[in-house]
């Protein structure tokens, strides 16, 4: 009986030690990892409008300049207009969308627009940013910052050479409707006509499940921000006409 | 007397290094060791992350060994190695995150490496703690010089760098010079260490006898 005692208050006394440890360790770095997490989603951001190059390496304050100079957090409501978050005269009920605006400082334009991807992928969330150029089809750049796919097949999303595939493909068919864009099964050119090639970028083989799921919730998330995208098409933008809109507001206060 | 703990200890610590490597010899860690060790980089810090799991376990569990109930021996073995594995985890994700993210679920999996319960278990629970982190040491080094030797050809071969940094001159390029993409992917390691395994054994073939 004492010797299962002596068990059972072995086992408590561990536990309780190894948690200590291990809640001191979680605690006190948390402060650090998450502005290691804010930092490399605004490295993300850059990286899908090239206003990075991957192979190389930033410093933090590197990153926040290009960020702060370029960057500006907007939102967009269901009829596609371009809103400030910060709009306390919107009603709640109101459904805004998160978007980033990257402005082309020499023009004193929008260069292009991130949406933020947050959708289901085969073993859990993907998060990423998707960037679109101010045409409102083109796809500027692609990128994965969290995901739980399979590390070496459906993790293959966080590769550059994946990511890659999306530079330059089109959210519109050739009549300039949205069909949005597909992961195709293996490599695209095989798999579809070259007139639909626009719209396909290459699978990852063996990552077939996790290709269906990334296809499904760009498509969900990208006839989300429609309206927008097509106020970018039929250049729409207020902000190209008169400078009373939400970013060049800003910009003027600055 | 002096002398030979002194021996003693360095016999400990080298043994795994080249005789008794963990990966080369008793094949353990393949699986960390084919997916870490595209650049020089991730398998230096996956060879430190290691060195420190093992060392750290193997002393924690030497420390306990009289006190660990025998029913319940492997459980406390994995909460200790786990914990310290999950620290280690914490720190890479707080200092340096893009390698922790390179490593992603690698540096958790070193909890399931059968080094690190292979060395609590053989090593550990029957030697006193100093000899048992020495031990810890000299098989992190074992696993990590090998590590490292994968990582420096596949780097060098597959992207023309180490450590990051371009190598191969762009001259060479000029030339036709491509970099092997094969060495890129998963299969090139385990053709690395087949030749390494091959290799040492060759080599070690005449000294067999005084192991």
């Amino acid at each position: 009986m004492s010797e299962r005692l002596k068990t059972i208050g072995f086992a408590l006394a561990l536990c309780l030690v190894c948690s200590i440890l291990l809640t001191a360790a979680a605690t006190r770095l948390k402060p650090l990892q998450a502005q290691n997490m804010q930092l490399d989603r605004k490295k993300n951001i850059l990286l899908a409008i090239s206003l990075m190059d991957a192979s190389k390496t930033y410093d933090a304050a590197e990153i926040n300049r290009l960020y702060d100079e370029t960057i500006f957090q907007y939102a967009v409501d269901a009829s596609g207009a371009i809103v400030d978050v910060s709009d306390k005269t919107r009603k709640p009920g109101d459904d805004l969308l998160p978007i980033y605006l990257a402005v082309d400082r020499e023009k004193n334009t929008i260069r292009s627009y991130i949406i933020p991807i947050d959708t289901q992928g085969l073993w859990g969330k993907i998060y990423g940013y998707l960037a679109l150029k101010d045409d409102g089809s083109t796809i500027e750049g692609f990128t994965v910052y969290k995901h739980s796919e399979t590390p070496g097949l459906g993790g293959e999303i966080e590769n550059r050479w994946f990511q890659k595939n999306f530079v330059g493909k089109k959210i519109v068919d050739q009549n300039n409707h949205f069909v949005s864009v597909s992961v195709a099964k293996g490599i695209a050119s095989d798999q579809v006509p070259d007139t639909k090639l626009p719209n396909f970028v290459d699978g990852i083989s063996g990552a077939t499940l996790t290709g269906q799921y990334l296809t499904k919730g760009l498509r969900e998330i990208l006839s989300e921000y429609e309206p927008a995208s097509i106020r970018f098409r039929q250049d729409m933008l207020a902000c190209r006409v008169s400078t009373q809109t939400p970013w060049c507001k800003n910009e003027n206060e600055n | 007397m002096k002398m030979k703990i002194k021996s003693k200890a360095l016999k400990i610590l080298l043994r795994p290094i080249w005789t008794d490597n963990p990966v080369n010899i008793q094949m353990l860690g393949i699986c960390s060791a084919l997916a870490v060790t595209v650049q020089l980089k991730t398998a230096f810090v996956m060879a430190l992350s290691m060195t420190f799991a093992v060392s750290c376990s193997s002393f924690m569990i030497s420390l306990m060994r009289k006190q660990i109930p025998k029913n319940i021996r492997i459980i406390v073995e994995l909460s200790v190695i786990s914990t310290f594995v999950i620290i280690t985890d914490e720190f890479l994700r707080a200092y340096m995150y893009d390698i922790s993210k390179q490593l992603s679920v690698f540096v958790g999996l070193i909890i399931t490496n059968c080094i690190v319960m292979g060395r609590a278990e053989a090593f550990a629970l029957s030697n006193p703690s100093h000899l048992a982190f020495i031990d810890g040491i000299g098989n992190g080094a074992g696993y990590g010089s090998v590590l490292m030797l994968i990582a420096f050809i596949r780097e060098l071969l597959g992207s023309g760098n180490l450590f990051g940094f371009q190598v191969v001159p762009d001259a060479v390029y000029a030339l036709g010079y491509e970099d092997a993409g094969f060495m890129l992917l998963a299969p090139a390691a385990f053709i690395i260490i087949g030749l390494m395994v091959w290799l040492q054994k060759t080599l070690t073939k005449g000294g067999e006898s005084d192991k």
